[in-house]
């Protein structure tokens, strides 16, 4: 059994924004719109988190790609009151959209508020609802939802080598936003193999997870910058 | 003064009526049990859930006994009185 | 004693009570369609939600939860007034309770009731809520809400009705209208000697075991927000604050209750001055009490300087709860103490003014606890802001519209003070105060015998 997990680069990231595009399109993010934007609705399953920092040559402004980080003790999963939300063989925190009862409950306790709600019945402009990834669910409205590291592409990458008959390797998951990075930055794969791409950069000595002290375990390392 | 008489079906609505009680105790107690069953099938802290109920069913029990009580009580009294 | 001979006393002295049963005049109706009407009104405006989904409300992404959840910890708080203080003073055998305690209970069951209600408003999906049962996780802190609410429920109703059937069957001997009413709900009481022994012994448990439920569901509550891990509500002394601030609001919403029943129903021949100075007396502990906790959790805090809790401090210190924060702590502390600490302003209209201070400061500390947490998430995402929407206003106009309503109705039905309580406190209770207060003393005889005092 596989344990997901990714590694950002921020060497390599240049926060252009194209992770989060391409969550938008592969996972059916229908577009808040700027209106409801302003109202603080912004709707994301991997948000631009905002770093300012003060330096020898002034302030300076970048932005960490921020995906759920699937925790391994997920303080949303603990305070679900309908099993909604749980916490998969393979690490992943998953959201049974048609079980949620929207009392946000989860959503209020995550420390990195990586959860979203449909305020609305989602709307989609013009006919993009016709061009919606079919291997992803629509959601209702009044649920809560988040980013599920493209487990619809684990599952064919799966079902792709079951196929050839061999082994899922590393690299055969690759999530949209890991796919769209133009500077590689995004790593994904199996922490618990110890030779894949990923578990040997989450044990570099630059590897660092936010918040890391919570005991929540994220499963999302960052790779600091070098000077 | 009126003679504090009470028609038949005035005491079977309040046999229903406590009746009812004891549905909804029992309706909550299996929910409970419910829940515990649930809790440790999907192996989700079922030592949680009992610890929980342990608490929780004795509480709609004592309320529902108490009311019985009085219940029964009452109405003893009041076919002795009739009696008499 | 016989029955026929405490309806003649009934009729003679305290036939007052029964009045706004058995004349129930306009009034009655016009209040309670109005109120229904501002009901209705909440309803019209929160079919919106329903339709178009959460979106009409002012929530957003970090500030998840808004009006419904602080009006739910602020009702479920409210309703502590009643069947606590009642529990406690009957435990504690003072006599002075004796006109108090139905009106108190009867806050607590029905601010219960709108307050329980909330958390479904506030649902996405309330179409689901059956989920709860189907597929709950008694895990979960709000599952512990559920279970301890509908215990708590169910106490306070059966706490508040049994002590109710003598008065109640008090109404079937006089035939009052609806009589099969009265006579389904007086459950066959005679006043007979073993009935009353029952009652007593019935309410005896139910006032012990109703403390604890009571403390349980506050506490319970408050641990929806503790067993997080947010800054500012992550605090191992959220239980018993919230517990205080609960029995705080209490008593604040029931000398509310009292004066406002008191001028509406002349009841100012059993709710006298005295019965205002002992609970205000009370409600001036509280504040102390209030004041000593929020102290602490905000001392914490700040000594403790963790920057995550710093944000939301400042947050509500200096920042755009300001206003709301130091208002908080001039109705719940500076006012209520300044006007109840002296004699000279503990007067009725001083308490009338020191009680609603509290409820509004109570709602305040409720709003101070759940928005500003939300507003400053632990990664350094802009602050949020929660303005609420017309929904919001219109379900709390129609929470407080529920909450009269509902005190009309039982005042339209059944007996605000407890007339049999009342006989009972002038036929035996003072012979038993006499026999208590001896009964504290030295012995007298000892003295008589005088062997150690006169060698």
């Amino acid at each position: 059994m596989s344990r997901w997990g990714m590694v950002i680069d921020l060497d390599r990231c240049t926060g252009c924004g194209n992770c989060m595009a391409a969550c938008h399109q592969e996972n059916n993010l229908a577009a808040a719109g700027a209106e409801e934007t302003g109202r603080g609705r912004a709707f994301h399953w991997l948000r631009l988190l905002p770093e300012v920092s003060e330096g020898p040559d002034g302030t300076r402004l970048r932005y960490l790609p921020q995906p759920c980080f699937q925790c391994d003790d997920p303080p949303c999963v603990r305070v679900c009151p309908v099993h909604a939300t749980y916490l998969s063989e393979e690490g992943i925190v998953g959201q049974v959209y048609s079980r949620c009862i929207g009392c946000r409950y989860c959503m209020a306790a995550c420390p990195y508020g990586a959860k979203v709600f449909n305020w609305y019945e989602p709307r989609w402009e013009g006919d993009s609802r016709k061009r919606a990834n079919p291997d992803v669910s629509l959601r209702p409205k009044g649920v809560v939802e988040k980013c599920t590291f493209c487990h619809h592409r684990i599952i064919r990458a799966r079902e792709e080598s079951r196929a050839r008959d061999r082994e899922l390797q590393d690299g055969d998951v690759v999530p949209a936003c890991a796919e769209s990075c133009p500077a590689r930055a995004i790593v994904f794969g199996d922490l618990d193999d110890p030779e894949s791409r990923v578990s040997r950069a989450s044990r570099s000595p630059r590897a660092f997870r936010l918040h890391d002290d919570l005991g929540t375990q994220p499963k999302v390392f960052y790779l600091a910058e070098t000077e | 003064m009126a003679k504090p008489e009470q028609p038949r079906w005035i005491y079977l609505l309040q046999l229903a009526s406590i009746a009812w009680i004891w549905v909804f105790v029992l309706g909550i107690s299996y929910w409970i049990v419910h829940l515990i069953r649930l809790s440790h099938e999907l192996q989700d802290v079922p030592s949680a859930t009992v610890g929980i109920s342990i608490v929780a069913i004795p509480v709609f029990w004592a309320v529902a006994l108490v009311l019985t009580y009085v219940f029964v009580g009452m109405q003893k009294e009041a076919r002795r009185e009739e009696e008499r | 004693m016989n029955t026929a001979t405490r309806h003649e006393t009934a009729e003679f002295g305290d036939a007052q009570l029964l009045a706004p049963i058995e004349q129930s005049g306009a009034g009655f109706r016009v209040a309670s369609s109005l109120l229904l009407l501002i009901l209705l009104a909440g309803w019209v405006v929160f079919g919106r939600q329903l339709l178009y989904g959460m979106g009409v409300t002012g929530l957003n992404q970090p500030v998840v939860w808004g009006f419904y959840i602080v009006n739910f910890v602020f009702f479920i708080g409210i309703s502590h007034a009643g069947t606590l203080i009642s529990a406690i003073l009957r435990l504690s055998k003072a006599e002075w309770r004796r006109p108090i305690t139905r009106m108190a209970e009867v806050i607590t069951v029905v601010v219960l009731a709108i307050g329980g209600f909330h958390p479904v408003l506030d649902l996405g999906r309330p179409d689901r809520m059956l989920n709860i049962f189907t597929s709950g996780r008694l895990q979960s802190p709000l599952l512990w809400d559920v279970s301890s609410i509908t215990a708590y429920f169910m106490a306070s109703t059966v706490y508040l009705y049994i002590p109710m059937i003598p008065d109640i069957a008090l109404l079937r001997d006089r035939g009052t209208w609806p009589h099969w009413f009265y006579t389904f709900l007086a459950w066959g009481w005679r006043g007979t000697p073993r009935q009353r022994k029952i009652l007593d012994r019935a309410v005896g448990i139910m006032m012990v075991l109703v403390i604890p439920i009571a403390i349980s569901v506050h506490t319970v509550i408050s641990y929806i927000f503790a067993m997080t891990l947010q800054p500012g509500w992550h605090s191992t002394i959220f239980g018993p604050y919230f517990v205080v601030g609960a029995i705080f609001s209490g008593i604040a919403a029931l000398l509310v209750v009292m004066i406002v029943l008191r001028r509406v129903y002349h009841l100012e021949r059993y709710l006298k001055p005295v019965h205002f100075d002992h609970l205000s007396k009370l409600l001036l502990v509280m504040s102390l009490l209030w004041f000593y906790f929020t102290f602490s959790e905000y001392l914490t805090a700040f000594f403790g300087n963790e920057p995550t809790e710093m944000r939301v401090f400042f947050h509500k210190l200096t920042g755009p709860y300001a206003l709301f924060f130091w208002g908080m702590v001039a109705c719940n502390f500076l006012v209520p103490v300044g006007i109840l600490s002296f004699r000279r302003t503990r007067t009725i209209p001083g308490i009338m003014v020191a009680s609603i201070a509290v409820v509004v400061g109570m709602w305040l500390e409720r709003l101070n606890i759940v928005v500003p947490s939300l507003a400053n998430p632990r990664l350094p995402y802009p602050t949020g802001f929660y303005v609420p929407g017309l929904v919001e206003w219109g379900m709390f106009a129609g929470g407080i519209a529920t909450f009269i309503l509902g005190f009309v109705l039982f005042a339209r039905f059944f007996p605000l003070v407890s007339i049999w309580e009342i006989q009972e406190g002038r036929e035996h209770s003072i012979a038993e105060t006499v026999e208590r207060l001896e009964g504290y003393l030295p012995d007298a005889d000892v003295k008589e015998a005088g062997a150690p005092a006169g060698s």
